[in-house]
């Protein structure tokens, strides 16, 4: 419980941090809501050439949209700081601080960075998604919720998982500035359901980058339109990649302590 | 006695050449450090393509489901507009406002403030020198997407000249636009709102998000008179579409007009920032 | 009153000069950072107030002081970096902050752990970009180039990028990109810090060679007295803000560097030291005495003899303590 405890404490300076910026939050607001904004323009031009894509209705859509603006908000303010701040720390040598302390090095790396504004994201993100349903008809089941906040979990685990181990290259391949950009431009195939994708894309944005389980899943689950299977197969997608990412990172941590060669 | 002082002063000519000079040797350098950079600069294109890819794809299975064609656009004619996109896109890469923050808050600017030389020059300079690389590794990224999503392409040799001069217009236009708004650094830390701002309306004027033929009519007007669609619509439709000479060279009047109104806009708002900095410094 | 001034043209001439700056104030935690989100707080810091001097050609004068003194505020006014907020400045008779094309090519400021060089690529290919912002012609260049590159012995650190270079190193080649447009004046903000003693000694030989080669007038900014020692004539004491001592510097060391101090941490408490020296700081078994230069060899040699000793430095009065002398100095003239 110490680690949670420092990871917490962690946390606490990085919000008082963030509330120096005090341009952060409005400046956020604004640049999600446009965001969402173009998101729905995309939309009215989409469905103004057609009534569904790839089986998806223009609602249905919405939805898709609204699950991708709750994942970018944990993305930009918990997952991406604390691996860009690794990486960073890898190049310049500062990462021994965070080694030396007495808690798990990566519970620690992975909780102390935070930008509490990116988070606007998740409400707004959320309010699309009651708006989705709202046009859809309204009624969610408590099974479709459930399977809905599950499914939530695993693409949000997931995505750590992924960044974790590109952060973990880093302790090879030094220099990862390109990172955001590159996660960004992939990050936005999410907005549409990745059936309308060739066959090689779709399975790159599956279990390459989790895009598929983060996204389209959840809306599939809020929208009663989701298999169990599916689901089942994504919590076991997620324990393999969290064992597979936690072995990588701990492999990449002995490569850079020397343990190993 | 003193020192001698360096170079005399020089005529029009001389100035225009040791201009010319610095221009050379900036774009060199800038060469030779993108070098250093080829593997990260990869990645962060293999980032910039997945926009366009995502808007072929979804403009392209409309147009399959509906018949074929949208607006009288087929799947080929969306991959061929898409893919002259990602080669216009890497053109016109410029420098951010968000350049600008960094600069001044890092004491960068206060080293080119020293200089008897405009630090304009050394951006649109450096940047220039850097698309030369930057064109070389688009190719291989160019091929992949043709085999893979396979354009349909008419065009004649005239397009091609034009097309090669549009790119650069585009690039003039899209730098001093930004630099005028990256200007804005200099009174406030706000710019990141203004620059999100410019940035949906480019997405929605400039035919990046979609080709402006599909956007409705009261926007398509709107666009004619922005500088927007001279940065990605013009470019790409030089070689997509189907213009007339007489409309290919108006449209390079037009990127003409816009990069003068841009370097119009900026030198009149420098005078006031430089006068504000060095109110403060750093 | 000052007027215009008489003699041969100065090369810099500063008149009652002054800059103020507004700074944003906060108190520390939570609630008060909530606070500052809606009202901001200011007060006006004078970083120079008031300040006069001239500066004949081809002097080296130094300008010492402790930090926040408005030493490098100064410089930076008559670079042309910052707005001058009262009083006037001339520098080779341009207005600085005017920042005319004919006054940025005759200046030249260096600051110390600033880089104004390509960070990834050799120091020569920077070079080569200076060469072509200044309209260097080419001949006149490549000599001064080689020259500077031999007098500070970079030779074979030019071709590396700047990157891979120690922070010493890395001054020595900012050194040589900033004199190879030959400069008549020469700004130096602090540029031996952070460097370790042979580089520094180093530096300041490379600093007093150029002048004598090349005529130059430098001004430099320091809080290591041993910069200003080993290559100024003439030094100007700043401390907030304001001039205490424009002088000779052999007056200003005669007050000075006739003192050492050393700091002494004894084993079993301190009992009275006043003995040795005079006690001007007790800290625990921390003490720290005043000696006479002269007799900084024998009293140690007491000490370590006559106490027990765990710990022992002998210092050069810190830039404070010479600014309290100096300050001493002038109550009682």
């Amino acid at each position: 419980m110490t680690t949670l405890r420092v990871a917490l404490l962690h946390l606490r300076v990085g919000v008082m941090n963030d509330l120096q910026y005090r341009v952060n939050f409005a400046l956020q607001v604004l640049q999600s809501i446009l965001a969402v904004g173009v998101g729905l323009i995309v939309f009215q031009l989409v469905f103004s050439h057609t009534t569904d894509l790839n089986g998806w209705t223009h609602s249905e859509l919405l939805a898709i949209l609204g699950v991708q603006a709750v994942m970018a908000g944990v993305v930009h303010a918990v997952i991406q700081p604390n691996m860009m701040r690794l990486s960073e720390e890898v190049q310049d040598g500062k990462l021994d601080h965070a080694l030396t302390k007495p808690v798990d090095a990566q519970m620690l790396i992975s909780v102390r960075q935070v930008q509490l504004w990116q988070a606007v994201d998740i409400p707004i993100g959320a309010v699309i998604i009651g708006f989705a349903l709202a046009r859809l008809g309204g009624n969610v089941g408590v099974l479709d919720a459930l399977a809905f906040a599950a499914a939530l979990a695993f693409g949000a685990v997931l995505l750590y998982c992924f960044w974790l181990v590109l952060a973990t290259g880093s302790f090879w391949v030094v220099r990862m500035w390109f990172l955001p950009e590159l996660f960004e431009g992939i990050f936005q195939t999410g907005r549409f359901p990745v059936g309308i994708y060739p066959d090689w894309l779709r399975f790159g944005i599956t279990f390459l980058v989790p895009i598929a389980f983060a996204i389209t899943v959840p809306a599939e689950a809020v929208t009663s339109r989701l298999e169990w299977q599916t689901l089942l197969f994504a919590a076991l997608f997620t324990v393999a990649a969290f064992v597979f990412s936690r072995w990588f990172w701990r492999f990449g941590l002995r490569h850079y302590t020397g343990a190993s060669a | 006695m003193s020192g001698m002082p360096s170079a005399p002063a020089l005529g029009q000519v001389g100035r225009l050449r040791s201009l010319a000079d610095f221009y050379v040797t900036t774009m060199r350098t800038e060469i030779q450090t993108q070098f250093q950079y080829r593997a990260a600069t990869y990645m962060y294109l293999l980032g910039m393509v997945a926009e366009p890819v995502i808007y072929l794809v979804v403009w392209s299975t409309i147009a399959d489901s509906a018949g074929g064609e949208v607006n009288g656009l087929t799947a080929g004619d969306f991959a061929a507009y898409y893919i002259v996109w990602t080669l216009v896109r890497t053109m016109n890469i410029v420098f951010t406002p968000y350049g600008w923050e960094w600069r001044i808050r890092n004491g960068e600017l206060s080293g080119q403030l020293l200089r008897p030389l405009h630090p304009i020059h050394y951006d649109v300079a450096q940047f220039a020198g850097g698309k030369i690389p930057w064109l070389f590794y688009y190719l291989p990224i160019a091929v992949v997407l043709t085999l893979v999503f396979e354009p349909t392409f008419d065009v004649r040799p005239a397009e091609i000249v034009v097309f090669a001069v549009a790119i650069w217009g585009a690039y003039l236009i899209r730098t001093f636009n930004q630099t005028a708004l990256g200007l804005v650094c200099f009174w406030t830390t706000r710019v990141g709102a203004l620059f999100s701002l410019y940035i949906v309306l480019e997405l929605l004027l400039s035919g990046r998000l979609v080709p402006l033929t599909l956007m409705p009519d009261w926007v398509q007007t709107v666009a004619w008179f922005l500088p927007f669609r001279w940065t990605f619509y013009f470019p790409i439709e030089t070689l997509v579409g189907d213009l007339t000479n007489a409309e290919l060279l108006a449209g390079l009047g037009m990127q003409l007009f816009w990069t003068l109104v841009g370097i119009g806009l900026f030198s009149l708002v420098w005078r006031f920032a430089i006068r504000r900095y060095t109110a403060v410094g750093n | 009153m000052r007027g215009r001034p008489v003699g041969p043209d100065p090369v810099v001439w500063v008149d009652r000069l002054e800059k103020v700056f507004d700074v944003p104030e906060r108190d520390e935690g939570l609630r008060a950072a909530t606070k500052s989100l809606v009202r901001r707080k200011t007060r006006e810091v004078r970083a120079v107030d008031g300040i006069s001097f001239e500066i004949a050609p081809g002097e080296i004068v130094g300008f010492l002081g402790p930090n926040g003194a408005g030493k490098t505020t100064t410089l930076k006014m008559l670079s042309g970096l910052l707005y001058v907020s009262g009083g006037e400045a001339r520098v080779l008779g341009h207005v600085p902050s005017r920042r005319e094309r004919a006054f940025l090519r005759r200046i030249s400021l260096v600051m110390g752990n600033r880089n104004q060089l390509q960070w990834d690529l050799p120091a020569l290919d920077s070079f080569e970009l200076n060469r072509s912002i200044y309209q260097i012609p080419r001949a006149d260049f490549l000599a001064l180039r080689d020259e500077l590159i031999e007098l500070l012995e970079v030779g074979d650190l030019v071709r590396k990028p700047v990157r891979q270079l120690s922070l010493g190193e890395r001054m020595k080649v900012e050194i040589v990109g900033s004199l190879l447009h030959r400069p008549q004046v020469l700004f130096l903000d602090e540029p031996t810090i952070g460097l370790d003693v042979t580089m520094q000694k180093r530096i300041r030989e490379f600093i007093a060679a150029y002048r004598r080669r090349h005529d130059a007038t430098v001004m430099l900014t320091s809080h290591y007295m041993a910069d200003v020692e080993a290559l100024c004539e003439r030094v100007i004491v700043i401390h907030h803000g304001k001039i205490l001592f424009d002088g000779d510097l052999a007056a200003l060391a005669d007050t000075v560097a006739a003192w050492k101090t050393i700091a002494v941490v004894l084993q079993n408490g301190a009992g009275d030291l006043s003995s040795y020296g005079e006690v001007i700081h007790r800290d625990g078994d921390l003490v720290t005495l005043r000696v006479a230069k002269a007799e900084t060899a024998r009293v140690t040699a007491r000490l370590l003899a006559e106490q027990e000793v765990l710990d022992l430095n002998v210092e050069d009065p810190p830039i404070e303590d010479v600014i309290e002398l100096v300050f001493a100095q002038q109550a009682t003239q």
